[in-house]
């Protein structure tokens, strides 16, 4: 993502510049290509070097679960203002009369500990409530906070599904132009017992090319232990660590790959690849993708002039780019 | 041992807030020390603190409609717990729009100052949020230690100007030097001075006026014009004022020539007291 990010970080002028997005793959080249057609016939392209990866994806049927909730991001983000940013596990415990989020810690306490803390919310609270038994599950702070942070932005109700502790919970935002899914682990109850059962066996995607599964090395809490044969990858909880979002297919370390060559326009989008698109969607097809592309699309004016049936000028070859090469990416004015 | 007290006023509620938000940007750990009519705020200066000490003081049934206490006996009617100031502060914090607050002394696990709130919310329900601040009692042998601070007998007593603006000027002080000298007199002026090999830099702040001083006879025979000073660590002071959000109802600085400063500061209805030490 850090290459894609610094790409469409002023949104402010993007909207006011941008009449048009293009993205899509150089057929022969590892490269994604990103294409702002802007005012004044301005022309800036960022080449973005992808390497093929196999994208973990969670077997999870989140409507089998027997518990749901619906919230608004608002409660929710005023439950998590409880809670000190060192904070690293919280527990959600739900009974058919109330919801409870509090702070989840297995050492005993001593003056120096961080305080406990609870929020009980009550039923009606809730946009959807449905409980089947009395549950509580402990899962990572740091991940809802940022998956939070996420729903804020598109305002959507937030849907938990959940059933016992041990067992993979999602977080769910279903809006317009997106739909999300976070699925986290949730500590076990026993340490002996694996958290995953076996329905957590995670498969590949369909692949596109022949490249060996890389791992997933940039998670920071080292829980990978993902063992490099494609086909079936089944995570083993430790008793106390948790994994973060399992979802997340992160562009592996972008390969400088030298001066970038302009080539005519690949205008089937459904092709880029899901590893370097958004990570946290998931959803077969390419109807899910021609539907994330509307959230950059729908703003740019619908003035089309036939760009992209021009072949591309190379304007400037790597060289006189000013970008960082190191990134991998790299642009041409 | 037990304590339990409610607030039910907003206004109530936000100024207790206030006054542990300021505590906590003042000291890390302090003491609270809960007697029936009292609750104090202190550090020590046998504390880790640099020889700097505070005591802050305000009248329960100011903020409290509830207030109980029993303390450890009924002779020594008084209960000292040691927290992280930055825990009460920040549970306090979560308070905004609260229905009411209580406070009591627990023993779950271990003892905790438990702050239990009762939120507004937009639907019918209220939510209800529980902090559990873990906090250690103090044994009685060590309360001598904890005792209010006597005033010393100053040479010079003065009304301090703006805080925020003193902060202001400290804190660019500060780049220059960490040894800073303070000097004021009974004629209403006080001097913050920094001297350096290089630059020697005064600010001079005049018209500020003294309170009346108890002994009448003592003052006759001082020259007001001549200045009582005193050498401290300018961190010290800049945590001071830092920590003062608001602009006290009135604020005295008293100073023993070479010795002390002490800082007697009175906002609204809780009173703050401050002493840094000259160096030694």
């Amino acid at each position: 993502m850090k290459s894609i990010l610094p790409i469409f970080r002023c949104l402010n002028s993007l909207e006011r510049n941008v009449e048009k997005c293009k993205i899509f793959t150089s057929s022969d080249l590892c490269k994604v290509v990103i294409q702002f057609f802007c005012r004044h016939g301005i022309r800036r392209t960022h080449n973005v070097c992808f390497q093929e990866s196999q994208p973990l994806q969670v077997i999870f049927e989140k409507n089998m679960c027997s518990n749901m909730l619906i919230i608004q991001p608002r409660v929710l983000a005023e439950a998590v203002v409880l809670f000190t940013s060192s904070q690293e596990e919280v527990t959600l415990a739900v009974t058919p009369l109330s919801v409870c989020l509090k702070s989840s810690s297995d050492e005993p306490m001593d003056l120096t500990s961080s305080v406990y803390s609870e929020m009980f919310v009550g039923p009606d609270e809730f946009d959807f409530f449905q409980i089947g038994a009395d549950t509580e599950i402990t899962f990572c702070f740091k991940e809802l906070k940022g998956m939070l942070t996420f729903s804020e932005a598109t305002h959507a109700p937030i849907a938990i599904h959940f059933d016992f502790p041990g067992k993979p919970m999602a977080l769910s935002i279903d809006d317009m132009l997106l739909e999300a899914n976070f699925i986290l682990a949730t500590l076990a109850d026993e340490p002996s017992r694996a958290s995953s059962p076996p329905s957590l066996c995670l498969s590949q995607k369909q692949k596109r090319s022949d490249l060996m599964c890389s791992t997933n090395n940039n998670s920071k809490t080292g829980k990978n232990a993902t063992s490099k044969a494609p086909g079936c990858i089944l995570r083993k909880a430790a008793p106390k660590r948790l994994y973060p979002n399992e979802t997340q297919t992160d562009i592996p370390a972008l390969e400088n790959c030298g001066s970038p060559i302009m080539k005519r326009v690949n205008e089937d989008i459904s092709e880029v690849p899901e590893s370097s698109v958004s990570n946290t969607e998931e959803g077969p097809g390419s109807s899910y993708l021609r539907q994330f592309s509307c959230v950059f699309f729908g703003a740019v004016s619908s003035d089309q002039r036939q760009h992209f049936n021009y072949p591309f000028d190379s304007l400037a070859t790597a060289s006189d780019s000013e970008e960082d090469m190191n990134n991998g990416s790299s642009s041409t004015f | 041992m037990k304590f339990r007290a409610k607030i039910v006023d907003a206004a109530c509620l936000n100024h207790f807030t206030r006054v542990s938000a300021t505590i906590a940007k003042l000291a890390k750990t302090c003491t609270l020390r809960i007697s029936p009519q009292k609750l104090n705020f202190i550090v020590s200066d046998k504390a880790a603190s640099g020889g700097v000490s505070m005591w802050c003081e305000l009248e329960q049934e100011n903020f409290f409609s509830e207030f109980q206490m029993e303390g450890v006996s009924a002779e020594n009617n008084a209960i000292y717990l040691e927290l992280l100031s930055e825990n009460l502060s920040r549970a306090l914090k979560t308070a905004q729009n609260a229905r009411a607050l209580k406070i009591k002394l627990t023993n779950k696990h271990f003892p905790c100052l438990t702050v239990s709130i009762e939120l507004l919310s937009v639907s019918s329900s209220s939510r209800i949020v529980t902090h559990d601040i873990p906090v250690k009692v103090i044994p009685r042998k060590l309360w001598k230690d904890l005792q209010e601070p006597t005033v010393p007998v100053s040479d010079v007593s003065i009304y301090l100007p703006v805080l925020k603006t003193m902060k202001s000027i400290v804190e660019k002080m500060k780049n220059i030097s960490n040894h800073l000298i303070i000097e004021a007199n009974l004629s209403g002026e006080l001097n913050l001075k920094i001297e350096t090999e290089l630059v020697c830099v005064t600010t001079h702040f005049k018209d500020l006026g003294n309170p009346q001083s108890a002994s009448e006879d003592a003052s006759q025979d001082r020259d007001p014009e001549q200045m009582a000073e005193v050498h401290i660590d300018i961190r010290k002071l800049l945590q001071f004022l830092a920590g003062q959000q608001v602009n006290p109802t009135k604020a005295v600085c008293n100073i023993v020539r070479n010795k002390i400063i002490h800082f007697d500061l009175l906002h609204e209805d809780v009173s703050l007291q401050y002493f840094i030490p000259a160096f030694s």
